[in-house]
């Protein structure tokens, strides 16, 4: 009964995330357009853009076109896998499946999809993508296991429902970890998310799209999907970890507090892209790693219990 | 006088080398010298006297003189003097030295005179293939006057294909075009990178060659080329069709009537205007800031609508003719040029401000795609590029036409020559066209619009014309004719010098500024390619060549 009761619950997440995910994608589109002085399409557009990739005709092409649908699918499947473990409003329905390690792997998985997708592609422009996207991954994955990991030590836990709410926090009031994790994550999430200024390993005006160039049809589909739910899997992370506030209340209180706050962080990110130019690799990678100093010094201070 | 001092000069130097002069009018000289002589007294001309290169012009004199003409043209800006060093080669052997060993910028144009009039640069130490296509066939040079505008040669080799050099050891080759999101128009950069290090490239463009020229001097009469010259460009098409009828003017020496005059300045300022707004969002998209993209764009728009109420369109806007313009501002739409002015000055200011303070912006394009006041010279870089590198150069106060001796303008440098400095540049100078423009209402008196002319022009006259296009100098040389039409016809974008740079800006500079680089210059460009498909029946690839395509093309369906 309870394994069906969690399994019934990660359906649930799975749902959801797959449901908002376009929505959240319309919004952003609408606020850019209103940022930017234009119309912009309407909020629904997402749904439809993706229905009309999805009954397209699916043309196998570049180096090797099993593993650029490998790819894509896997992408898709990796983030619907973190949903399962990620609280949405409620407690976090996989709990008992996996703990926060698996989390870390997850996240990593993401990024490992990319790369497969541009050595599929096999170009000069997708290859030179893939090697922006791993330098990326090399200075950005750590911070966000920097900041589980101050949870972990916070609680000596390494439990999802723990580990996953508000743990950064864990020794009551606001220790000096958590508030600097808090800004490393938030300084840094707009790269999490592949959102300009961070938007360096797809640059349609130096890449053309990078990893994704051959991409088209259902395939794309599948991984724009996937990029818009990562979205939301992560903005629900960042809430998990940094702004738990309120996840006790009782059942539509709580849940729409979530949601008010994930959309308010998906406003934040929509702004920050609308208002920044992109940065150069080497910029970025410069500034990935000051914010990794200032994690590695969270993580010292959270061993100090500070 | 200035030109007979030049003049003086040479003479001086070079005596018996100098064969005759024309002095035909103030800011203009045309010197005849001894083809032997002809590589240093280019040499003297561009690095004892200073004097920037301007382009190099090839032209099939045989019906006429028997000989083949090579003009090599210099500015002396500070001194508001065009000065021509032109040579006669006799037909039988048509080669002349290269100057590109000495005058580094000649090295296109050079190439183009051994492309399409055959006459050989010796002596030049990169002679590849510029403006033909690769398969055109060896001894066929279309600007011959043998060759008539609409041969198609027989003997085109559809196999060959344009022989690259080797790249340098540990690099990569990343192929930039011959299309990209980047790119308006089809031109091949052949990068060679090493790791994300751009270490050199190569160069093949002229994909999307017109036959303008060729056409002008075959089949057009002198008042429909500038129709013709607006469609060289679809920015700065008033540019060419002012420089066109300027050069033809200068020819025969005639002026137009005053109010015409101030009508070509007020339309090229507009221009310049909806030009200079166009580049600064299509910058801030390439470094991925698409709000300022789309702001530009929204600020831009009335200017076009304002073109359009002017001349009938948003651009080509038909209105030189020689002597003359076509179009009038009346009392009405005085008012209403005033008032989206004033507008665009606000809004252009809020952007000004935001982009002066964006930190973002600076870090992208501060020390990106340094052009040197070295590199300005050598290679005849022009407009904003060298404005920005600190070079005070400017046809509208060098080399004064239209109404800009009666307006009071300021022009803009700035230091660094990087792109940030050519941001700068252009964004200041948008406000020294609304200012010129507001000049031009006030000043500009009631009166024709065109000179009745004379039913035949001249024939065998020089005319030299340099009109500030928002890129650089637009260069264009007349040699007038029989038949209605002049004998020759050369244009020099701004961009054919600019393009030149690039090479240099971008070495060892990061890939990811490659984009921005050759966007700064504001790039001009103007194939036929293979193309497959697959049938779907039997899954069967076919390539289809060029020639099927055209087959397929002209099938009527």
């Amino acid at each position: 009964m309870n394994l069906l009761w969690s399994i019934l619950c990660a359906l649930a997440n799975v749902a959801i995330v797959l449901l908002v995910a376009p929505l959240f994608q319309g919004v952003l589109r609408k606020v850019t357009a209103v940022v930017q002085s234009r119309q912009g399409p309407p909020v629904q557009q997402p749904y439809l853009d993706l229905l009309k990739l999805l009954g397209k005709e699916d043309i196998e092409s570049g180096e090797s076109p099993v593993m650029q649908r490998f790819a894509a699918y896997l992408s898709l499947a990796t983030v619907l896998t973190v949903a399962c473990l990620v609280p949405m409003g409620f407690a976090a329905p996989m709990n008992s499946a996996g703990d926060v390690i698996l989390l870390i792997y997850l996240l990593t998985l993401c990024g490992i999809c990319t790369l497969l997708a541009g050595l599929a592609a096999g170009s000069t422009y997708s290859l030179m993508g893939i090697s922006r996207e791993m330098m990326t991954m090399i200075a950005l994955e750590p911070l966000f296991a920097v900041a589980i990991i101050v949870g972990v030590i916070h609680t000596s836990s390494f439990r999802l429902d723990t580990v996953l709410n508000g743990s950064v926090y864990a020794h009551g009031g606001f220790p000096w970890s958590g508030l600097v994790m808090l800004l490393v994550m938030t300084l840094s999430f707009q790269a999490f998310v592949q959102r300009v200024p961070f938007d360096i390993s797809e640059a349609e005006t130096e890449l053309m799209e990078g990893p994704l160039m051959e991409y088209s049809g259902p395939k794309l589909a599948v991984f724009k999907f996937a990029q818009m739910a990562k979205l939301v899997v992560h903005s629900a992370l960042f809430v998990a970890l940094f702004a738990p506030w309120g996840s006790g209340l009782a059942f539509p209180l709580g849940w729409l507090l979530f949601w008010a706050k994930v959309s308010a962080l998906v406003l934040f990110v929509t702004l920050v892209a609308a208002t920044h130019a992109r940065f150069r690799i080497d910029q970025a990678i410069r500034y990935f790693a000051g914010l990794l100093v200032l994690a590695l010094a969270a993580l010292v201070l959270a061993g100090y219990g500070l | 006088m200035i030109a007979r001092e030049k003049l003086m000069r040479l003479k001086e130097k070079f005596g018996p080398a100098i064969l005759r002069a024309d002095l035909p009018g103030a800011g203009r000289l045309f010197v005849f010298v001894e083809p032997a002589a002809l590589k240093v007294i280019c040499e003297f001309v561009f690095r004892d006297l200073d004097a920037r290169y301007v382009t190099s012009v090839g032209a099939d004199d045989r019906p006429f003189s028997g000989k083949f003409l090579v003009a090599h043209h210099f500015a002396f800006d500070a001194e508001h003097l065009l000065a021509s060093i032109v040579t006669l080669v006799p037909a039988d052997q048509p080669s002349v030295d290269s100057i590109s060993a000495v005058v580094p910028a000649a090295s296109w144009a050079e190439r183009e005179m051994r492309d399409l009039v055959g006459i050989e640069p010796v002596g030049h130490r990169y002679l590849k293939r510029l403006v033909l296509p690769d398969g055109w066939p060896d001894g066929v040079h279309p600007l011959r006057k043998d060759v008539p505008w609409n041969s198609v040669p027989a003997g085109f080799d559809d196999e060959r294909e344009f022989q690259f050099d080797e790249p340098p050891e540990g690099c990569t080759v990343v192929p930039f075009g011959p299309f990209h999101p980047t790119l308006d128009e089809p031109s091949h950069f052949r990068l060679y990178v090493e790791g994300e290090m751009v270490r050199g490239c190569e160069y093949r463009g002229f994909m999307a060659h017109r036959g303008i020229e060729k056409l002008a001097e075959a089949s057009l009469t002198y008042n429909e080329i500038p129709v013709m010259a607006e469609r060289i460009c679809g920015i700065c098409g008033c540019v060419h069709s002012v420089a066109y009828v300027q050069a033809v003017e200068n020819a025969i020496a005639v002026r137009p009537p005053a109010r015409a005059e101030f009508m070509r300045t007020i339309m090229l300022e507009i221009e310049r205007l909806h030009s200079h707004l166009l580049w600064v969002g299509l910058a801030c998209h390439i470094v991925g800031f698409d709000t300022l993209f789309m702001q530009s764009f929204r600020i831009r728009e009335p200017v076009m609508w304002i073109a359009e109420k002017i001349c009938g369109n948003r651009k080509t806007y038909g209105l030189c003719l020689v002597g003359g313009v076509r179009w009038d501002i009346g009392p009405e739409l005085k008012i209403e040029l005033g008032q989206v002015l004033d507008r665009l000055e606000a809004e252009w200011r809020a952007v000004v401000g935001a982009v002066s303070k964006d930190t973002n912006i600076q870090q992208r394009t501060r020390g990106v795609g340094v052009a040197n006041p070295a590199l300005v010279k050598n290679l005849g870089l022009l407009g904003p590029v060298a404005r920005a590198a600190g070079v005070d150069i400017d046809c509208r106060r060098d080399h004064p036409y239209a109404a800009y001796d009666r307006i009071e303008f300021q022009v803009i440098t700035a230091e660094g020559g990087d792109v940030w400095a050519r941001l700068l540049v252009r964004m200041k100078e948008v406000f020294e066209s609304i200012r010129i423009i507001r000049q031009c209402l006030t000043i500009m008196k009631e009166g024709p619009l065109q000179l009745t002319m004379a039913d035949e022009l001249p024939v065998g006259r020089f005319g030299l014309s340099s009109v500030e296009a928002p890129r650089g100098e637009s260069h264009h040389f007349v040699i007038t004719g029989e038949n209605n039409r002049p004998r020759r016809w050369r244009v020099r974008a701004p961009t054919y010098q600019n393009l030149q740079g690039v090479p240099a800006m971008i070495k060892d500079q990061q890939l990811a500024d490659m984009t921005i680089s050759l966007g700064s210059i504001d790039p001009c460009f103007s194939c036929t390619d293979r193309l497959e498909t697959i049938d779907l029946k039997s899954g069967a690839m076919k390539v289809w060549s060029q020639v099927e395509l055209e087959k397929l093309a002209r099938q009527k369906p």
